[in-house]
């Protein structure tokens, strides 16, 4: 591109320094809330009121920081699904199929097994049958990729509309197992007491965030520590390398496929034990399963900033919504437009970590076309 | 129940102006004394699943609350676009802890996060549309569209040459089965041989989706259909077919369709949310289930179109005098259902909790419900 005498230029970078990783985040975090600024001030707010009313609901306060860490329990599990299979070049964006079949299958459990067990076992049984349910749901891809080498980014993502309309079918088209058998309005049939988690005080924050933040790092000491780490890092960079070292790709493929599909699956059975407690079609208006790609990729595929970059899009989607409750109220529409310009600087920040950017004066000055 | 605010109220009666502001009011001291009351200390939030925009379920709430506001002299705060299940607890708790100390709710999905929410703030009143739990500061508010549904019915009957209808509909629930059956019921009261082939879309508001669906109708030979969604979509599918149809929840869109309209049952929710908040501000949390209806003005028959004759016009304005005079109910029997068997027996009119949980499709429907 040319303006002027100068011509400026986009170089790529061989590596990137390490301050780059925390500058350019930082750095287009900053630029998208002075566009959103703009925004407001356009439309009539004020901007650092709108941002600091925004940061107080979303983060500061204790309402605002236990709602957030509420809604970012399923997020940080959905993230770690999306970060595990990507980093293996495995796009799985089945996620949020995943995570309904996650809370179908926990909700089963907390229906039919929770009874017959001891209080102790009643929830970690729910959360593993939800786990098993959302891996069981990626099988199918995992085993055409593996076999056959067909694209998992399509037929993950097909799974989802099918994982959806079995909701729709559990609650509004069928009578049946899964649905309140006490009243003809379409409800979920609630799990045993036993299965269900105590948020903490009168929070809505459920110890399950814990246990999300737990598996993050769990997951960051086994990719670092275990031979499979290893053997899918490796794989990730050079399937024929890998495939010349001995591993093998077939059950790689399958592992990290259905790990994946474990951890969304988590997500939802999550959200049984803790605020649902059966099965929620409210689950599928909030697209916990597709911002789990999104928050992957904002944190690079790096588990702890998945965690980090969870619960800052949840606070952003928090207090954002309660923009709306001011005395000038920001409209919905707006608030999404902050958010969604947030993610947009954030990802494409990225285009100045992996370039440098290079101005030169031009000697013969030509018309720019 | 008395609430603690009475006493608020009495100390809000000798506040200085300013006081006014922090109750969230917008209005003159004077205005709401003239008006009859002071209701500087209420504080008043609506929730809406989607935005005033659709021009139909969350339209017609959203006027509803203008009116309150206008007759109150209060500003209202409204949540637009907050996604029904689980998580939409935080919005309820967050209203409450800001001091809102009435919070209507308008989706169906918001009703397990509403009653736990309500246990935790004793002294802020709740009330939930479209809902059937209640606690001692949670009520409930619905209304009878089946009532305008079956004029509407009347004249969709009369407009269709076919005698084939279609339906637009969300979810085989009860409350969507008997406003079909009652569009039904209004159709064959003027077209005995008349069917209606019903196509459930999953979704309460997707126009697209709608849209595929009045059109996969249309294709089938309908050529006047009814809906019960939140937008407008299966107008437009009618309108490129030639076709007619029956809008529902608001008739703001009527002028865009001017051969094709013919009607609409449509709410008024004002007198509601009016009569909800002066409970509240006198001292009483009305945890009642409120189901309005044609007599209270809850419900209405929207605006006729062009292709309505005057002779059809007339009967309907006979069957809705009957309706308000209470001398005639559209579920009396005999009524069958779509299988034959006979589900209100000769004279009898259906009681409302039978209405409430209606799980057959009457006679003339083509479709199916699932069987409990």
């Amino acid at each position: 591109m040319i303006i002027g005498n100068f011509r400026i230029e986009l170089e790529p970078r061989l590596t990137s320094p390490k301050w780059l990783y925390a500058a350019v985040p930082a750095g287009s975090l900053v630029f998208a809330f002075i566009v959103g600024g703009v925004f407001l001030a356009l439309t009539g707010h004020s901007p650092i009121g709108t941002y600091s009313s925004l940061i107080s609901h979303g983060y500061t306060s204790t309402k605002g920081i236990t709602n957030t860490l509420g809604l970012a329990t399923p997020l940080i599990c959905t993230g770690l699904a999306a970060a595990f299979a990507f980093r293996m070049n495995l796009f799985n964006i089945g996620e949020e199929g995943q995570m309904y079949l996650g809370m179908i299958g926990s909700a089963w459990a907390g229906i039919a097994l929770a009874g017959h067990l001891p209080h102790v076992l009643a929830v970690p049984t729910v959360l593993i049958v939800g786990a098993a349910a959302g891996a069981l749901w990626v099988l199918l891809p995992a085993v055409l990729r593996a076999k056959l080498g067909t694209s998992e980014i399509v037929s993950t993502l097909l799974l989802n509309y099918v994982a959806l309309n079995l909701v729709n079918y559990f609650i509004f088209g069928s009578r049946g197992f899964f649905r309140d058998p006490t009243t003809s309005f379409p409800q979920g049939r609630g799990v045993e007491e036993t299965a269900r988690f105590h948020s903490f005080g009168t929070s809505n924050t459920y110890p399950t965030v814990i246990i999300a933040v737990l598996l993050a790092v769990a997951l960051y000491w086994f990719m670092k520590r275990s031979n499979f780490g290893y053997e899918t890092s490796v794989f990730a960079d050079s399937p024929n390398t890998a495939r010349y070292a001995g591993m093998n790709s077939t059950k790689l493929t399958l592992s990290v496929l259905l790990f994946s599909g474990a951890l969304a699956g988590l997500a939802g059975a999550m959200y049984v034990v803790g605020p649902a407690g059966k099965v929620d079609p409210g689950l599928l208006q909030i697209g916990l399963g597709y911002a789990g790609i999104v928050v992957a990729a904002l944190a690079r595929y790096n588990f702890f900033a998945v965690v980090l970059t969870a619960i800052l899009f949840a606070g952003l989607r928090v207090g954002g919504a309660s923009l709306q409750i001011s005395s000038n109220p920001v409209p919905i529409a707006i608030a999404v437009v902050l958010q969604g310009s947030v993610l947009l600087f954030a990802l494409g920040g990225e285009i100045f970590r992996r370039n440098r950017l290079r101005i030169r004066r031009v000697q013969q000055v030509s018309v720019a076309s | 129940m008395k609430m603690k605010h009475l006493k608020g109220i009495a100390l809000a009666a000798a506040a200085v102006v300013g006081l006014a502001a922090c109750g969230g009011s917008s209005s003159s001291t004077d205005t709401t004394a003239a008006a009859g009351g002071d209701y500087s200390n209420l504080k008043v939030a609506v929730v809406y699943i989607g935005v005033p925009g659709d021009a139909g379920y969350t339209y017609q709430h959203d006027q509803g609350i203008a009116e309150l506001e206008a007759e109150l002299g209060i500003t209202v705060t409204r949540l637009e676009n907050i996604p029904e299940g689980a998580e939409s607890a935080a919005t309820f708790d967050q209203l409450a802890a800001e001091g809102y100390n009435l919070i209507f709710g308008t989706s169906f999905g918001y009703m397990d996060p509403m009653l736990e929410v309500s246990a935790k703030y004793p002294n802020v009143c709740f009330e939930h549309a479209t809902g059937y739990k209640t606690s001692t500061n949670m009520g409930t508010y619905f209304g009878a569209a089946e009532e305008a549904r079956y004029l509407s019915g009347i004249a969709a009957g009369a407009a269709s040459k076919t005698g084939k209808l279609g339906y637009v509909a969300a979810f085989p629930i009860p409350e969507v089965v008997r406003g079909l059956n009652a569009f039904t019921l209004g159709a064959r009261s003027v077209n005995p041989k008349a069917t209606v082939q019903v196509a459930w879309t999953s979704t309460w508001f997707d126009p697209a989706k709608e849209k595929e669906a009045a059109q996969s109708l249309l294709q089938a030979g309908a050529d006047v259909l009814g809906m019960h969604q939140d937008s407008t979509a299966t107008g437009e599918a009618a309108m490129e077919a030639g076709g007619k149809w029956v809008g529902y929840n608001s008739d703001t869109k009527a002028g865009d369709f001017p051969d094709t309209w013919l009607t609409a049952p449509i709410w008024d929710w004002g007198p509601y949310y009016i009569k909800a908040a002066k409970s509240f501000a006198a001292g009483t949390c009305d945890v009642s289930q409120f189901y309005g209806n044609m007599a209270d003005g809850t419900v209405k028959l929207g605006t006729f179109g062009s292709s309505v004759t005057a002779e059809t016009q007339d009967l309907i304005a006979e069957k809705a005098a009957a309706i308000i005079d209470g001398s005639f109910a559209p579920f009396t029997g005999p009524i069958k259902d779509n299988t034959g068997k006979e589900v209100i027996a000769a004279g009898v009119v259906a009681p409302l909790g039978d209405l409430l949980g209606m799980q057959y499709l009457v006679e003339g429907v083509i479709g199916e419900i699932p069987k409990s």
